[in-house]
């Protein structure tokens, strides 16, 4: 059983005035343990289907399975709930909670499990040291840089052991040095975990790093290709 | 969870926390002076009528409250204060003849209310003999002696040592006059009352009246004001032909002064709570408008619509929590401070305070349930103002608020309304 199948998915905003058609029925499949990039030009709808694969936001028409659950069934509370759970979110600005230190903002969404406080502080430990910013723990994010924030996030996407990553233009705010470090983390975090990333990016650093590409163009995906 | 991160966003923007602070800081701090202020004011007033003119309890032939005339008299009166006295939690008693009189000097006349008193006795129960600014209280060594107020004094153009003379009907109906001499002059504070009565002896004027051994009025003080209905009914038993009425009854708005008091602190509580609760909305709608995209996270990443929404509570609520305290605090010490030195009134408004009976120092004075009324009013205040920015905050949809997009109820309407006017109005004026 594959982790994502999509199938037959449609999305178009603003239906009954001026329709919008960001996505023009996209059937896609992604295996566990795959590191994929979904790219295309600004428009394409690749943030669209990573929401809609996330849960975030709702298909107009077709089906997401997700782990074998047809997310569109779920319910709004029960689909917050599967996302807890099944789903570790990187965004473009970092989007870390500012209050809290970077080890905070890792075990947030273990808080949210309700982890024991003991099972949260080792998580963190070993989520520190394999994103490497161990010095950086009781820093908040404005006092990191930007590298180290998407660093964090990446600690914190992992955290609840979820079932994929997915990725929305990662390393958009990030410099070469930064983008290859936390390219370097990923990789490494899919090799030896196994740990499934799903991207959305027009970033060529991202791209040449990809094992696969999906390419999207007018809300359809235009060329599937693995690459070794 | 919730409430460590209710914590630190107290704390993430300082500046406007503390004004949200200082906002119910200030405001507990003025309810608390301004209840303890009119407390005192109205206190005071009541302190001053006791002392002066009603005492807790009076007595009366019942038809003497309806037409003042002197042939409404108590029999026996020494015997009646002497029964009285044996009561318990009856503090003193004194005896009084009372009647309406036209005093008159060698410059003017004017009417007023002459009032004997048995000066030993009522040096217990009424405050004038405290009152006396010049010259001295009765005494019993020399007859016709008369205590006037200074203010009545100078209408009657008369000194200490002056002679004036009281006209009056006796039980006979026939009229009678006595000429009395100014031994003293008093000042009670209350301008209305001391226009209206002057003091002699009660032989004095009994002897005039023909009615020895009677009197029109018995005033008692008690120990305990919450045993002024007990004392009362156990001195009516004893005297069912006499009225028996306590203070609020001979002058009811006393008793509506001081069920006004918890009406004041109430309406001052709600005043206060309406100009906070639009402060902490405005305040807190800041916070979710600043934070959309935090909040689009953290809805991204699990936290589920009820925690939300109880950060942002429980956020508003710490903010009064922190603030009410130091309120209550200062609001103590202020009053704390005034109830033990007074607030000179005169200072402001010498007549008009007098004019209207009020002492010249105003001691603050708190009842304790205010502090706890202002404990509950705002923390009602913080969660009925937390509630609707915490309903925009839950109303976000994770996907756009995620970008920092928030489009709100209003801009939805607001664009509508305008896309309206776009169709409709402007399409039909090209047709």
């Amino acid at each position: 059983m594959s982790l994502i199948t999509i199938k037959g998915v449609t999305k178009t905003y603003n239906p009954k005035k001026i329709p919008v058609h960001a996505l023009r029925g996209i059937d896609l499949t992604i295996e566990e343990g795959e590191f994929t990039a979904i790219v295309g030009p600004s428009g394409s709808g690749k943030t669209t289907l990573l929401n809609i694969i996330g849960g975030l936001d709702r298909q107009t028409d077709g089906e997401v399975f997700v782990d074998g659950v047809n997310i569109s069934d779920l319910s709004d509370n029960r689909l917050i709930d599967f996302r807890k759970k099944k789903i570790g979110f990187v965004f473009q600005s970092y989007n870390l909670i500012p209050v809290f230190t970077a080890a905070e903002n890792i075990g947030f969404i273990m808080l949210l499990q309700n982890k024991s406080k003991d099972a949260i502080a080792s998580r963190v430990s070993d989520l520190l040291k394999s994103v490497g910013i161990e010095e950086q723990r009781d820093k908040r994010p404005s006092q990191m840089s930007g590298g180290q924030q998407q660093r964090v996030a990446v600690a914190r996407a992992l955290a609840s052991k979820p079932k994929f990553v997915l990725a929305d233009e990662p390393t958009a705010n990030l410099d070469s040095k930064s983008t290859a470090d936390l390219l370097d983390i990923m990789e490494n975090l899919n090799k030896n975990e196994g740990m499934t990333f799903v991207f959305s990016t027009h970033d060529q650093r991202v791209i040449d790093r990809a094992h696969r590409i999906v390419t999207i163009e007018d809300g359809k995906v235009i060329r599937d290709e693995s690459v070794e | 969870m919730v409430l460590k991160i209710a914590w630190r966003n107290v704390w993430r923007n300082i500046t406007r926390s503390l004004v949200v602070m200082g906002a119910i800081i200030i405001g507990i701090w003025s309810i608390i002076f301004l209840v303890g202020m009119v407390n005192g004011m109205i206190e005071s007033y009541i302190d001053n009528a006791i002392k002066n003119e009603v005492s807790h309890i009076k007595i009366h032939h019942p038809e003497f409250i309806k037409d003042k005339e002197s042939k409404y008299y108590i029999t026996e009166i020494a015997n009646v204060k002497a029964i009285i006295d044996t009561i318990s939690g009856v503090k003193a008693v004194s005896y009084k003849t009372i009647t309406n009189t036209m005093i008159s000097s060698s410059h003017s006349g004017r009417g007023i209310s002459t009032i004997g008193i048995n000066s030993k006795d009522e040096i217990h129960v009424s405050g004038v003999s405290q009152h006396i600014v010049e010259g001295n209280y009765l005494t019993d060594t020399k007859k016709n002696q008369i205590l006037i107020s200074k203010r009545t004094a100078k209408k009657l153009k008369v000194k200490l040592r002056s002679k004036v003379v009281l006209t009056f009907q006796n039980l006979e109906n026939e009229i009678t006059m006595g000429a009395f001499r100014v031994v003293g002059l008093f000042e009670t504070g209350n301008n209305i009352y001391d226009e209206s009565v002057v003091f002699v002896r009660q032989n004095d004027i009994n002897n005039l009246l023909g009615m020895n051994g009677y009197g029109h009025e018995v005033a008692i003080l008690i120990d305990d004001l919450t045993e002024l209905e007990s004392v009362q009914k156990r001195i009516a038993n004893l005297f069912p032909d006499l009225l028996v009425r306590n203070y609020k009854e001979v002058q009811p708005e006393l008793g509506l002064f001081q069920s006004q008091i918890k009406m004041v602190g109430i309406i001052y509580m709600v005043i206060f709570m309406l100009a906070l609760i639009f402060g902490i909305i405005n305040t807190m709608m800041m916070a979710v408008l600043e934070r959309v995209r935090e909040l689009g996270m953290l809805m991204s990443v699990g936290m589920n619509k009820t925690k939300v929404f109880l950060m942002i509570v429980v956020e508003t609520l710490l903010l009064a929590i922190i603030a009410a305290p130091i309120g209550l605090f200062l609001g103590y010490i202020t009053t704390h401070y005034f109830h033990k030195t007074g607030i000179n009134l005169f200072f402001y408004s010498e007549e008009g305070m007098k004019q209207f009976g009020f002492d010249k120092f105003i001691y603050p004075n708190v009842p304790t349930e205010t502090f706890w009324q202002l404990v509950v009013a705002v923390s009602l205040t913080a969660l009925l103002g937390s509630l609707y920015p915490a309903w925009k905050a839950i109303r976000l949809r994770p996907v756009e608020a995620i970008r920092g997009s928030f489009t709100s109820d209003k801009t939805r309407i607001f664009t509508r309304i305008i896309n309206f006017i776009n169709n409709k109005l402007l399409n039909r004026k090209l047709k």
